[in-house]
């Protein structure tokens, strides 16, 4: 009996530590958003959070357990709160108004989103933005892929070669991008006597940025591919061997079925990339050069990451950017869902 | 053994907590400069010198922070603000942002996390409208009367302190026009300079050049160039200081037909005597070597590219001539303040702010800083120290002169260059629109962009 009196002193001990941290919180963020510049309120934020957890954590009860686990994700679930949920939750609502990044002054509804699909360059962004995604994912998929058959194969030198293709993918896109850019105008015109800069025309400038990124690319997915091959069984390449298969039956009835699974991987992680394509196309180009489209003149190589950072940056319309940034994060959303459900498929058919 | 893991666990706990609510509560803090760097810009900030600062706060001196726009004036403002702490024992911490970084989206995040410098950069009318909430009224500073280019509302207030005056035309070569005989000062309309143009291309192989004209046309990173720095002679020239008619029909999205196909011959002519790959694919890089190393006599930029001269050991005289549009004659060249500086109206010290601000302004050694040292123009008449720059030379000549117009450009619509007409002087220099179309187009790119 004297014991389960000393438990019930300890209980309430701990939920008395625990209102005590909660009321501390809650004064402390109640000071912050008032205004108030009173230096305590740090130190009464960081007190109350450890009686807090420390109430919470000596509580005896059923599901103590359970409640020590919450105490532990809760560093992460906070982190994850105030770094991507808050601010994606302001994001959406920031788009229904005509916020400058300062502030908003009215809410407009859904006018963001009518006004971007009826802008030209938007809709031209888009296109041109999943034209280059499809091309990209395509060049690069092949010539990694080849490279891996290199790379794999019993071609003297094919660690150097495994480590030169990958350089490449170890400099910016910056940087690249302001060589290639260089590479363009200076050292091509001049290789090609009388020729003007690739980066002029409007669909050259977007085979310059497509050639760019696949050589920056191809090197990143090989590694992945050489993984996948160098994952397929010996003994069933044996055994193909000894049945007389020869290089391309191997390749096409062992390897390549072998690791479809990675196949998945690099054509996603491909599509995922083309379609967030910012810093080369901002180097390379910036959007130049210009092309005519029904009388107006538009910039033909403005993919949608850079069209984004354009709206919001340089024409100072945040709301719009971060409109438009949302039906991009929504898109992205979907190739990447995708991408798991396929995966799952699969590994469920293994 | 076990009641010491739990006490280990408790600890790790109470850590990560702790360090968490550490970073997100610690915003009231004066100590702005270790935020500074945890921006992520290119911030040359003196957050080194933050244990001196905290002596001088001692000494009661005080200490404001400037937000600089122009990276190339970085040192140069912080010798002066030595020598200014020194004098007053105000610390002046100047933290200059350039190269690139959006120095608007800076100072917002700067006001998000309640971390707004004492005085900051802005840039035009777009940038006014922006911050005019954040700007202190300095009409009643005393340098206001001693200049032209302070930032005036359109109610008559003066928000912004000029620290500088900037002037572009068409550059020349004043060695290679002398060879081929034509004479800079008879450049004042667009007749004047077919002529010109013609003879200096005439004689080419005489004179080792390759092209008459410099320019840059390329809209993704020459936009500026042409879409603002040109463009600005359809907007002001041959026009008063206070004379906005097309830039007010501009910003209603409206433009002048005949004044745009004047402007039109003047940039068809221009671009015909341009170096061709330059024109359309070079950057700011190409455009100026290809002048500077006296492959041609003419260039479209202004004296800021003074500084960059003895990286080419730029040998030959120069100077800034009109960018004439037109077939009268239009004597004068277009120069103003780049940008402003604001006082945020929120600060504590702003008093601090306006005695640095008038120290600048009117001493031996403020304008010994800006003139000599940034080798800028003083925006202040009443400043002695004389430019000894080629370009700014020039530049106070057409200024001294009273012979200048204003940059009405800079109150366009934020962005238009970059994302509407750039691209069409880009398609005009190539030559896939004719100068009828150019009309046309800019007459509807700016209807759709004011709207």
């Amino acid at each position: 009996m004297k014991a389960g009196k000393k438990d019930y002193l300890y209980k309430i001990i701990c939920i008395v530590t625990i209102a005590a941290g909660i009321a501390a919180i809650v004064s402390a963020l109640i000071l912050d958003f008032s205004g108030s510049k009173s230096n305590i309120r740090g130190p009464m934020l960081l007190i109350g959070m450890t009686a807090l957890i420390f109430g919470i954590f000596r509580l005896p009860c059923k599901k103590h357990r359970q409640l020590i686990n919450i105490v532990f994700l809760f560093p992460l679930v906070f982190a994850f709160t105030v770094t991507v949920i808050i601010p994606f939750m302001l994001g959406i609502f920031y788009s229904l108004t005509d916020w400058n990044g300062i502030k908003f002054t009215q809410f407009l509804g859904l006018k963001n989103y009518i006004d971007m699909f009826s802008s030209m360059d938007y809709v031209y962004s888009f296109v041109i933005t999943v034209i280059f995604t499809v091309c990209n994912m395509l060049l690069v998929n092949l010539l990694a892929f080849m490279l891996a058959l290199l790379c794999t194969s019993k071609v003297r030198g094919r660690n150097f070669y495994r480590a030169a293709y990958f350089v490449p993918n170890l400099i910016g896109g910056i940087v690249l991008g302001y060589v290639w850019q260089f590479i363009f105008n200076k050292v091509f015109i001049i290789l090609i006597p009388g020729s003007l800069s690739m980066l002029a025309d409007a669909n050259l400038a977007l085979v310059a940025i497509l050639m760019v990124s696949t050589w920056q690319y191809a090197g990143y997915i090989m590694m992945i591919y050489v993984t996948g091959i160098q994952s397929v069984p010996k003994d069933i390449l044996e055994a193909s061997n000894v049945d007389g298969a020869n290089g391309f039956q191997t390749l096409r009835k062992i390897k390549v079925p072998m690791i479809a699974n990675t196949f998945t991987v690099c054509i996603f992680l491909t599509l995922v990339n083309s379609f967030k394509q910012f810093d080369l196309n901002f180097a390379i180009t910036n959007g130049a050069p210009s092309r005519i489209l029904n009388g107006k003149a538009i910039q033909a190589t403005e993919f949608l990451a850079l069209n984004i950072y354009k709206t919001a940056i340089s024409k100072n319309e945040y709301a719009l950017g971060q409109t438009k940034g949302l039906v991009f994060f929504i898109i992205l959303a979907i190739i990447s869902l995708t991408q798991v459900t396929i995966r799952k498929k699969k590994e469920v058919e293994l | 053994m076990i009641k010491w893991k739990k006490i280990v666990a408790i600890a790790i706990a109470a850590v990560m907590t702790l360090s968490l609510t550490a970073c997100g509560s610690n915003t009231s803090s004066s100590d702005n400069t270790a935020d500074n760097t945890a921006s992520g810009t290119e911030v040359s900030d003196s957050s080194a010198e933050s244990t001196a600062a905290e002596s001088s706060t001692e000494s009661g001196g005080g200490e404001i922070r400037l937000v600089n726009g122009k990276i190339e004036i970085d040192e140069q403002l912080k010798t002066y603000a030595e020598k200014y702490e020194e004098k007053t024992g105000v610390k002046v911490n100047i933290e200059s942002l350039g190269g690139g970084v959006d120095i608007s989206g800076t100072l917002k995040g700067y006001l998000a996390a309640g971390n707004m410098p004492d005085m900051y950069v802005f840039g035009g009318e777009g940038d006014y409208n922006t911050w005019k909430d954040y700007m202190a009224d300095l009409s009643d500073q005393p340098w206001v009367s001693d200049t032209d280019v302070a930032y005036k509302t359109s109610d008559g207030k003066v928000v912004g302190f000029p620290y500088a005056v900037e002037g572009y035309g068409i550059t020349y070569n004043a060695d290679i026009l002398e060879k081929a005989g034509v004479d800079p000062a008879s450049l004042t309309n667009i007749n004047a300079y077919k002529e010109a143009f013609e003879k200096i291309d005439s004689m080419k192989s005489v004179l080792g050049i390759t092209a008459v004209c410099s320019v840059a046309a390329e809209s993704g990173q020459m936009y500026w160039s042409t879409g603002n720095h040109i463009f600005g002679s359809y907007l002001a020239q041959g026009l008063d200081r206070s004379d906005t008619t097309y830039i007010d029909m501009l910003k209603k999205g409206e433009t002048d037909t005949d004044r745009m196909t004047q402007f039109a011959d003047f940039l068809e002519l221009l671009f015909q005597y341009a170096d061709k790959n330059t024109l359309i694919s070079g950057t700011y890089d190409d455009q100026l070597a290809l002048w500077a190393q006296g492959k041609t006599a003419f260039i479209t930029q202004g004296n800021w590219i003074d500084p960059s001269l003895p990286d080419y050991n730029v040998s030959f005289d120069s100077g800034i001539a009109p960018l004439a549009i037109m077939e009268e004659d239009t004597d004068g060249i277009l120069a103003d303040a780049p940008s402003w500086w604001a006082v945020y109206n929120e600060g504590g010290n702003k008093q601090l702010c306006y005695d640095f601000m008038n120290s600048l302004a009117s001493t031996e050694e403020g304008a010994e800083c800006l003139v000599t040292d940034c080798g800028m123009i003083s925006p202040f008449a009443s400043t002695m120290v004389e430019p000894t720059t080629p370009l700014a030379v020039s530049l106070m000549g057409w200024v001294k002169a009273g012979k200048t117009y204003s940059w009405q450009w800079s109150k366009m619509p934020e962005g238009i260059a970059l994302n509407a007409t750039g691209v069409i002087f880009e398609s005009f220099a190539k030559g896939d629109i004719d100068k009828e179309q150019f009309v046309t187009m800019m007459g509807t790119a700016v209807s759709d962009y004011a709207k």
